[in-house]
């Protein structure tokens, strides 16, 4: 199944050199809100990650929204790009969704449970809470 | 390729279309033609099990077993071959010994130093002992005046060479320390051995510590030195090969080296190093400090004419390895950056999170060296620094 959001980014990311994609992830960090300082707590945290992150997540009319930040602007334009795809959708739908944009642009590699952006325990996560959201709607 | 690159095939590939710069040996080293044709050679002419055998191929893979640890034991300035065991690694090396030496450890304390690897950290705190760090001031030179030996304390366990920094600890004026107090001492060379003259005589350490795989011999092998005064040690491990009679009831152990080697070791590990060792020699290990010594102070000196870099440690002697951070920039998207322009650093807190705790940091951004490395390879790590600050701007 395509995504229109997924799709855009992989051309966004087309053709392009490695510094390049960096350049364009360092440039979508720096156009995300960062996270206040008191939501950075532990609890937010994602461990398993060379750089740090954090997750909150919130509801609006049924929809499912993620905050993500990261203390390294690499890791940090990844969740930028993250939260383009999943946000603002309903929770089953993140609980099931393929985010095949991520091998499509280079960025496979980062997704092995040993890479240390950790960037597969933050998918888990926002899996999780979007299938335990998905229950609490089915209840 | 120039120097010594030459004899290293991995060196001579592009990554990233770039031509590759390896500062990762801290890690682990890149492996010569000669180790990688021996071990091949090895496989191809003399492996068999060793020891035992009656065979031919026993007997030459049990000669060569044993000319290894003779070339090791010699490197190091042992008293006798029997004083070498073969282990899979530092790390290993460091825990037989906590083992072995678990019942006078338990509820006592090992000084360390604030800059161990964890591997000369947890392997103490597993055997019930609490690792108590010698003081040192805010470049990370230690304060040998000020240590603290008390009747707890039943070994000293330091590094030669932080993994971190590249800070040469003074080990002899340590083990003179400890024998007014007859405590033991543990030296972990894992980040000297390969730049540094060993003589355990000459240092009077009991114990020393050392990888193959970052003396650019095979990984999964490595050597423990235990001083033939600790000849009797329990064994960490038990199993066939260390035993000299078994019954049900009673077990009695070989004499070392054999009574701490159980089950096959890593024989052609083994022969590797051996085989690294040959190649050092060749080249002459004062040939080998002098010219790695000149690459590091010339990357020391660059990196320090950097405004916006924090280069971390400054003590009286320093080879191997440089830990940096650049002003407002994560050590992790520097990293990510300097690999696509060919330059393999490490970045992280390097297994050493208490010296990262002492420095309130994260973690660094770690270029580490080896014989094969040139100025030209600094200039490729300025490069990179360069163009990391570049993308932030």
């Amino acid at each position: 199944m395509t995504d229109a959001i997924q799709d855009e980014i992989i051309r966004e990311f087309d053709g392009l050199e490695w510094l390049d994609k960096y350049g364009l992830l360092i440039a979508s960090a720096k156009k995300l809100e960062p996270m206040d300082e008191d939501s950075r707590t532990d609890e937010n945290s994602i461990s398993g990650c060379q750089s740090k992150v954090w997750i909150q997540s919130y509801k609006r009319d049924g929809k499912l929204n993620f905050n993500l930040d990261s203390d390294a602007m690499i890791t940090k334009g990844i969740m930028a790009l993250l939260l383009r795809v999943v946000n603002n959708r309903y929770p089953q739908e993140i609980a099931n969704i393929n985010l095949y944009f991520i091998e499509e642009i280079g960025l496979k590699s980062n997704l092995s449970p040993a890479r240390s952006n950790g960037l597969e325990s933050i998918i888990k996560r926002i899996k999780e809470i979007a299938k335990n959201e998905a229950l609490k709607d089915n209840v | 390729m120039t120097g010594f690159a030459k004899d290293f095939p991995i060196l001579e590939q592009k990554v990233y279309g770039k031509q590759l710069v390896y500062l990762d040996n801290a890690a682990t080293t890149q492996k010569p033609n000669s180790v990688i044709d021996t071990i091949s050679d090895f496989y191809r002419t003399d492996y068999s099990n060793i020891h035992r055998g009656v065979h031919y191929l026993s007997e030459r893979s049990s000669e060569r077993y044993e000319e290894a640890r003779k070339k090791i034991s010699d490197f190091i300035g042992a008293r006798n071959p029997g004083e070498v065991t073969f282990t899979a690694g530092t790390t290993d090396s460091i825990n037989q010994v906590a083992r072995s030496l678990e019942p006078s450890l338990k509820g006592n304390e090992v000084l360390v130093t604030g800059v161990e690897h964890h591997s000369n950290i947890v392997p103490w705190q597993m055997a019930g002992a609490k690792p108590r760090a010698i003081e040192m001031d805010e470049d990370c030179n230690l304060l040998l005046d000020s240590i603290d030996i008390t009747k707890k304390t039943k070994l000293i366990a330091i590094s030669h060479v932080s993994n971190v920094l590249g800070s040469v600890n003074d080990i002899k004026k340590i083990t003179e320390i400890a024998k007014d107090h007859d405590v033991p001492v543990l030296v972990d060379a894992a980040q000297s051995i390969q730049h540094l003259p060993l003589d355990v005589k000459d240092i009077g350490c009991d114990f020393l510590a050392a990888s193959g795989h970052k003396m650019y011999a095979s990984t999964g092998v490595g050597v423990l030195y235990t001083s033939d005064r600790f000849s009797d040690l329990m064994p960490a491990k038990g199993g066939g090969g260390m035993v000299d009679k078994v019954s049900l009831e009673k077990t009695t152990y070989q004499e070392p080296p054999l009574r701490y080697e159980a089950g096959t070791p890593h024989i052609a590990g083994a022969i590797s190093m051996g085989a690294a060792i040959d190649y050092m020699q060749k080249i002459g290990l004062d040939k080998i400090e002098k010219h790695e010594s000149d690459v590091y102070s010339y990357a020391r000196d660059r990196l320090l004419e950097m405004d916006n870099v924090t280069v971390y440690g400054n003590t009286d002697r320093m080879c191997g390895s440089i830990s940096f951070n650049m002003d407002q920039i994560h050590h992790y998207d520097a990293g990510l950056i300097m690999d696509k322009m060919g330059v393999a650093v490490r970045t992280g807190h390097h297994c050493a999170q208490p010296l990262m705790k002492s420095f309130a940091i994260e973690g660094t951004v770690r270029a580490s060296f080896a014989l094969y490395n040139t100025k030209e390879d600094v200039d490729r790590l300025i490069e990179g620094i360069e163009k990391v600050e570049m993308m932030y701007t």
